[in-house]
């Protein structure tokens, strides 16, 4: 039966954040409706995303990749511009961040390729970093730096994972290294601002420094209890800069505390390993590939969000997946999370079952035709 | 299409998923506990900052006290005026939309952007920084305008003393400013707070403590825009007293005006004047001339403008009426008349001669006039002020008993009026004249006590010093039969509610050792110098008032000793002559002719007097 096959821990895990998310939205006053419709539909992505059989995307893999270059291009040259960042597409109407749904094209791209071989040679390195430099480049310069360290975030996990040796990894530590002295020429004004004022906050408690100021507040006034839902003082009168957004978890935790925080991120801790799970039981290489994909994707998404949120991280506009205001991110996870439940739908059945389980099962490692 | 197979599938944990995972348990357990450490052990500090972040406490400024006349003519408002308040902390974020904000506010307030930054820079960021001048009504409507794209930005609206007639009741009512240094130093003790104003001179000072009210306070939420949210708690301020003066308000006006005009007429340019009423003690106009704009300190003084003022040779911010200190004069004779009758000197009736000198050691003292007025009583010596007469009395009298006479009446005495900056005046001695030598001798003409001295001291010059409060005080004291009283600018104070405070309490200071005839006799010779055939009359005659009491000129010399010394210009003066209810000093600034140049002022004060005050008195009477 199909529905006993699904991992129905991740489903709970989802379904507690999509509601801790709808109740922080709420709490901070953003068009709450609209994200229930978000999550609508992207539980309408979930559900599409698992049913759909992910070995039919292997064969695509070439076409998303260019649908996504396209996407990226066309933000450059007739995207809309807020706040100093040109990042929305008009879609019917709707707007569309083409950056968020590029993370997880990303992984698909990624895990095709990196599927065809069980090994990852100095070429297949090579040409994975090829493959994600474009995306990067594009979502750098839009500029969006948050996107584009968790693009490299996801390069980086996924070719750990797919099994790189150990000098491939090294020799992106030394490159990044070596790059290290170029980042000032980098980085726009504002970015090389916000890592200055993250090594020193005080130096402008009310210009760049006032955000990360601002949310170190928030937080830590929540307390051991927190302060109660819709009751975050700091939150509630607008203090916290982007409290839907980026500083999110920062009104989260202002109103439900230490106690609150710790469940969200246990919640958050074991869907990841979860995510793993899925890999460890996937039938095939790109399955497995995906899932530690999206298991990457999300990691770096959880620990930069929190990390800026508490103030032990520079400030990147990175969302707090399934918890944040916004629609092409809330739509991209769940169906990335709806992909990596398809892996797990499709997972290997074993032979030898345990005690009363006398099934006859096959190992199917192959796609199907 | 898909294989249907065990319900429990064995995972495959490869290493490289195991550290996957477990990197992910460690980084996010990382997170948990530096979030634990700023949730708990920096918790209470962190709540502190929210709370500085939307609670402030605000000062509610309590309503000074107002000041009105006698009658409840309000003296002084509590005018609002409008400013420009910013709260740093809620001003954009965004660098591009502070910069673009900041220039606005600069623009509206005048002050350079840079400095506009520097000033917020220091401020409590959470705290509202007043920036720039007051604003007008106009500039305030027009900022209100933009208030809604200027978050952070806000009108402020406070009260500002503004004076009705600041030249007219200027020297009275003084005027308030924030503390200084000192004085915040010095009042912390009382409740005082930076920034907080306080009377600096005239009443306004003098009864502060009334005048003052007690501050509230509130506390209120804001949020990020500086936007009130609620009050949580709060006290409501108490205003400050009421103060009724014992000034008359047209009389006041009168006593300026007619003083004013007098000090034209005569090409003079500074004089004062104080009308009491000499039963009570009660002042009922004193002046001062020049006066000075007391709005331009409550509104905001240009250094230029306070400078000026300060560097006027009219020395325009003296109040002369109580602080400048000028020989009596002839004005004084009454006192050496006093003592003489008092001591059995003379009699009314003992006939002293009246040469055009008299010679004392081979000094050689000069009457006013060059030729022999003869013989004559005290009453004629006071009417027609006989010099000679009086360096007589002076010398029977004696020193000693002449400073005891004089310090009876009040010369020399503190005045202990609702104002800073009294001087008591100076009634010379034996005693004071050795300690102005630095080295007592003696031998030394400079520090001896000369029967010159003496005989001058008669007449109101030697080293004698007075002031015009002092003069009024002295003949309302001849007025009433010889009480001094004590001379108060307050008739009565009420609290906010209306209630009274402080109610008129007339006080006698000292009571001048002299029977009833003795004054007697000296009025008689007061009444006689108005009355005919002496010259004074003409003054009541061409005003048209009749000359119903009893007046005294005086023209002081100053400025050392010798012939054509610079003079002052004194008169005195109570009405009516049989019960008496106003007594008068003017006091005319190197005058030269006191009957010519402070007399007449004195008429008009009084004819004014007669034709409004007197019969709204004789209505408050009864």
């Amino acid at each position: 039966m199909t529905w006993r096959r699904l991992d129905h821990l991740q489903l709970l895990l989802i379904g507690m954040l999509a509601t801790l998310g709808l109740m922080t939205v709420f709490s901070a006053g953003a068009d709450w409706g609209r994200q229930v419709v978000w999550v609508i539909l992207g539980a309408a992505a979930y559900v599409a995303a698992t049913v759909f059989d992910y070995r039919r995307l292997r064969p695509l893999a070439l076409a998303i990749y260019a649908g996504m270059l396209l996407l990226l291009l066309a933000v450059h040259l007739v995207g809309h511009t807020a706040l100093g960042a040109r990042r929305w597409l008009s879609v019917a109407g709707f707007p569309l961040e083409p950056s968020e749904l590029s993370k997880l094209l990303l992984v698909v791209v990624l895990a095709a390729y990196l599927s065809r071989s069980d090994r990852v040679s100095w070429r297949t390195f090579g040409a994975a970093m090829v493959l994600a430099a474009p995306p990067a480049c594009l979502i750098l310069t839009q500029p969006d730096l948050g996107t584009t360290i968790v693009i490299a975030g996801v390069l980086i996990g996924m070719l750990f994972l797919a099994g790189a040796r150990a000098w491939q990894l090294f020799s992106i530590l030394f490159a990044a290294g070596a790059a290290l002295p170029l980042l000032p020429y980098l980085l726009h004004g504002y970015q090389r601002r916000r890592l200055e004022i993250f090594l020193d906050p005080t130096q402008d408690p009310l210009g760049a420094g006032y955000n990360l100021l601002q949310a170190r507040i928030a937080v830590g006034s929540g307390g051991f209890f927190g302060q109660g839902w819709l009751h975050g003082q700091q939150g509630q009168l607008g203090f916290v800069p982007e409290r839907a957004t980026d500083f999110v978890f920062a009104i989260f935790a202002e109103e439900f505390g230490l106690l609150g925080s710790l469940i969200l991120l246990a919640i958050l801790g074991t869907l990841l390993i979860r995510l793993l799970r899925s890999a460890a039981v996937a039938p095939d290489r790109f399955g497995e590939l995906l899932a530690v994909g999206v298991f990457v994707m999300i990691l770096v998404q959880v620990v930069e969000n929190v990390g800026m949120n508490i103030g032990v991280l520079p400030i990147a506009g990175i969302p707090l997946p399934l918890i944040s205001y916004g629609g092409s991110a809330t739509i991209s996870t769940l169906a990335a999370l709806g992909l990596v439940q398809s892996v797990t739908l499709r997972r290997r059945a074993v032979a030898i079952a345990d005690s009363n389980s006398a099934a006859l099962g096959t190992i199917t490692r192959r796609a199907q035709a | 299409m898909i294989e249907l197979g065990g319900a429990a599938p064995k995972a495959r944990w490869s290493v490289r998923l195991v550290a996957a995972a477990s990197l992910a348990v460690l980084v996010i357990g990382g997170l948990a506990v530096k979030l634990a450490e700023l949730q708990v052990t920096y918790g209470a500090q962190l709540a502190l900052m929210a709370r500085a972040n939307t609670v402030h406490r605000v000062v509610l400024q309590a309503d000074r006290g107002v000041i009105y006349d006698r009658h409840g003519v309000a003296l002084v408002a509590n005018s609002p005026v409008w400013n420009l308040e910013i709260i740093p902390a809620a001003l954009p974020n965004d660098a591009r939309a502070r910069a673009a904000e900041l220039e606005e506010l600069a623009h509206i307030t005048g002050l350079q952007k840079t400095e506009l930054s520097a000033e917020l820079r220091a401020a409590d960021p959470y705290g509202s920084v007043r920036v720039g001048a007051d604003l007008t009504q106009a500039q305030q409507l027009a900022v209100r305008e933009r208030l809604p794209d200027m978050p952070g930005a806000s009108i402020a609206q406070h009260a500002v003393r503004t004076y009705i007639e600041p030249m007219t009741f200027g020297h009275v009512l003084g005027y308030v400013g924030p503390l200084n240094e000192a004085e915040l130093k010095r009042l912390k003790p009382s409740g005082y707070q930076p920034g907080e104003v306080i009377g600096k001179v005239g009443v306004e000072n003098g009864l502060e403590s009334l005048l003052r009210g007690k501050d509230g306070w509130a506390d209120i939420e804001v949020d990020a825009r500086g936007q009130v949210v609620k009050t949580l708690n709060s006290q409501a301020p108490v205003p400050g007293d009421s103060v009724y003066l014992s000034l008359d308000a047209k009389l006041q006006r009168a006593t300026a005006q007619s003083l004013a005009a007098g000090l034209l007429r005569d090409h003079k340019t500074a004089g004062a004047s104080v009308v009491v009423d000499p039963r009570t003690g009660e002042v009922l106009a004193l002046v001062s001339l020049p006066g000075y704009d007391t709005n331009l300190f409550t509104h905001g003084i240009g250094q230029a403008e306070f400078k000026k003022l300060l560097d006027d040779p009219n020395r325009p911010l003296l109040n002369r009426a109580i602080s400048g200190q000028y020989a009596p004069g002839s004005t004084f004779k009454m006192v050496t008349a006093t003592a003489g009758l008092q001591e059995g000197k003379i009699t009314p009736d003992t006939l002293l001669g009246c040469p055009s000198y008299v010679n004392v050691n081979g000094w050689i003292y000069h009457n006013w006039a060059s030729y022999n007025l003869g013989q004559m009583n005290v009453a004629k010596a006071l009417a027609v002020s006989c010099d000679t007469f009086f360096y007589q009395v002076a010398a029977m009298v004696g020193d000693v008993t002449l400073a005891k006479y004089a310090r009876a009446f009040g010369f020399g005495q503190s005045k202990d009026i609702e104002m800073p900056g009294v001087m008591p005046g100076l009634v010379p001695d034996r005693i004071w004249k050795q300690l102005q030598c630095g080295v007592p001798d003696l031998n030394s003409d400079a520090c001896r006590w000369s029967t010159g001295d003496t005989i001058t001291f008669g007449i109101g010059q030697s080293y004698l010093l007075t002031t015009p409060l002092n003069q009024a005080v002295y003949v309302a004291a001849l007025a009433n039969g010889g009480s001094v009283m004590k001379p108060t600018l307050v008739h009565d104070v009420r609290d906010a509610s209306g209630h009274a405070v402080q109610v008129l309490n007339p006080q006698v200071t000292s009571t001048v050792p002299a029977s009833a005839a003795t004054i007697l006799a000296v009025r008689e010779g007061m009444r006689q110098e108005i009355n005919p055939p002496y010259n004074m009359n003409y003054w009541f005659r061409a005003s048209g008032v009749p000359a119903d009491g009893g007046g005294k000129t005086g023209t002081a010399q100053w400025g050392g000793s010798g012939l054509d010394l610079p003079t002052h210009a004194w008169f005195v003066f109570f009405a009516p002559y049989a019960q008496p209810e106003i007594a008068l000093s003017i006091f005319v600034e190197r005058g030269e002719l006191s009957e010519v140049q402070a007399a007449p002022i004195g008429v008009d004060i009084m004819k004014f007097y007669r034709a409004n005050v007197g019969a709204i008195r004789a209505q408050e009477a009864r």
